[in-house]
């Protein structure tokens, strides 16, 4: 499987007659992207903004940062399968990019009702809040969207997500026929022997014991994400977007996935320093003892069964999926896979572990420091000049779980709010680690 | 500690630890319509107050499914 991605640097977005790329410039016909967003006909609103880094500017509520990425050539389409799209296999053939930007996915639409997921992400484009995300660095392109009221949870959540991919497709769409100034080739070809050989083992929230439904909106594989087997991809599948779709956390977006440095590490060095062997996506949020158990010790069999000598472990939640996650690291420790754990850490409120089960084997832990802002004691980000989206926010002060309970207030989006409680830097996009 | 989750409650140093049915529903399942309902929510209940006579060396685990037949374990 050989996929080579043509990447187009994007430095400056403008809206103008035609969409087009040309020298970084990229000029949207705003109309005609509106016109593909309005073809749904369960969207009631939607707008086009931009939004460049060192703005002062707050984007809220923001469900999703997509990069743009479309098939040029080879089977499928990108982002596959997710909001009705083509379920074919990708990962083959040539994809194109646009490279330091995103589409936001600003919507008051939130995943399900039930158990305290809520948006709670805005984004500032300047200041030192900006500062600890990956996105105050991109050309931002923001689709306002709302749909209709009147229709569920779900139908809700994939019209405003379709409305952002089709917002991604028709500016990837100018791309096709031009030559990409940047090129990448990735392909697990043949390596020396003696390298390592390692998996990634990549643990994914799923909403379905939550939601209590089978086909509830979040990250999915090829558009699932309800609780699975682990699932084996070869990782040009999620370079393509096989896994895509955001969570909870500013960190769990469409673009952190597909821009995830680890996953890229692992795919760049093969060859060099080890030989990887692919990806296992380990749906987590089992809600009995014995399912975690089982599922550890599946996606730790999987594992040895490639003939994995080692595996890199990341997960994008909090809570009791931790111990399908730490018991995963523990059955491949035991069969004799090598792990290293990339995870943030709870607080360490009055001595409590800062990992809900420390384990012995999970004995190779690198840490992205806390979950919380509030254990981070991130500043309350001072007022802006300009807001994209709703000119209000909800915050719910005087609780140290952040949303779940406490005084309800709704604030200028513009003056000083309180940060969104996750941090949780699921896949070392930041700089910040443990204190010793 | 009647616990779902239950060696994260030993792990965790709780003495008495009782395994819930899921965390959907630690002391019950819905599923089973509610007459078994309450008789398996009676026996969790009843599993914790047995818990509390018996002196334990440290973390303990008390099994309310321990009688039942493989089926009856899954049936959550």
């Amino acid at each position: 499987m050989r996929l080579e991605l043509g990447s187009f640097p994007v430095r400056t977005i403008a809206f103008g007659p035609a969409t087009r790329w040309a020298d970084g410039r990229l000029t949207v016909d705003k109309a005609a992207a509106l016109a593909e967003v309005r073809r749904d006909a369960r969207i009631a609103s939607a707008d086009l903004e931009v939004a460049a880094p060192g703005e002062s500017v707050r984007i809220w509520p923001v469900r999703d940062v997509i990069e743009p990425r479309i098939k040029v050539d080879g089977p499928g389409q990108c982002y596959p399968a997710i909001c009705g799209r083509d379920v074919a296999t990708v990962g083959q053939g040539r994809t194109h990019r646009l490279s330091g930007m995103g589409v936001v996915e600003v919507s008051s639409v939130n995943w399900h009702d039930s158990g305290g997921d809520f948006v709670e992400t805005y984004l500032d484009m300047a200041g030192p809040f900006a500062a600890m995300y990956p996105y105050q660095r991109l050309q931002l392109l923001c689709l306002v969207v709302e749909p209709d009221p009147a229709l569920s949870d779900e139908s809700r959540n994939d019209a405003v997500h379709k409305a952002a991919l089709a917002v991604s497709d028709h500016v990837a769409r100018a791309t096709i026929s031009l030559t990409p100034p940047e090129r990448e080739t990735f392909e697990l070809g043949p390596c020396d022997p003696a390298l390592p050989r390692v998996v990634y083992i990549w643990g994914v929230h799923s909403p379905q014991a939550m939601s209590g439904s089978l086909t509830a909106f979040c990250t999915a594989t090829y558009g699932l994400t309800q609780l699975t087997a682990p699932w084996l991809l070869h990782p040009n599948e999620i370079v393509d977007g096989a896994l895509t779709g955001p969570y909870r956390t500013a960190f769990a977006m469409s673009w952190t996935v597909a821009n995830n440095p680890l996953f890229l590490d692992l795919c760049r060095r093969h060859g060099r320093d080890w030989s990887f062997l692919g990806v296992i996506v380990l749906r987590t949020e089992w809600t009995t003892q014995h399912e975690k158990q089982m599922i550890a010790n599946q996606t730790a069999k999987t594992a040895k069964m490639l003939g994995a000598q080692g595996a890199v472990v990341t997960w994008d939640a909090g809570g009791n999926e931790f111990i399908e996650v730490v018991r995963t690291i523990q059955a491949c420790e035991r069969l004799g896979v090598k792990t290293v754990f990339l995870t943030s850490e709870d607080d360490a409120t009055d001595g409590a572990p800062t990992m809900l089960e420390p384990l012995p084997e999970a004995d190779a832990i690198v840490s992205t420091s806390f979950f919380k802002n509030v254990t981070l004691g991130v500043a309350d980000p001072p007022p802006v000049r300009r807001v994209i989206g709703l000119d209000r926010k909800v915050i719910h002060r005087g609780s140290g779980v952040g949303l779940h309970g406490g005084a309800d207030s709704a604030l200028p989006t513009s003056g000083t709010l309180p940060p969104p409680w996750r941090y949780d830097d699921h896949y070392g996009f930041g700089t910040l680690s443990c204190i010793e | 500690m009647i616990s779902a989750i239950y060696t994260f409650a030993m792990t965790t140093g709780a003495n008495r630890v009782v395994r819930g049915a899921r965390i959907e529903h630690v002391c019950g399942d819905p599923s089973l319509g509610s007459e078994k309902d309450y008789a398996y929510g009676m026996r969790i209940v009843g599993t914790a107050l047995q818990a509390l006579t018996v002196a334990v060396p440290g973390p303990t685990l008390f099994d309310p499914q321990a009688e039942e037949t493989p089926e009856a374990v899954h049936a959550s």
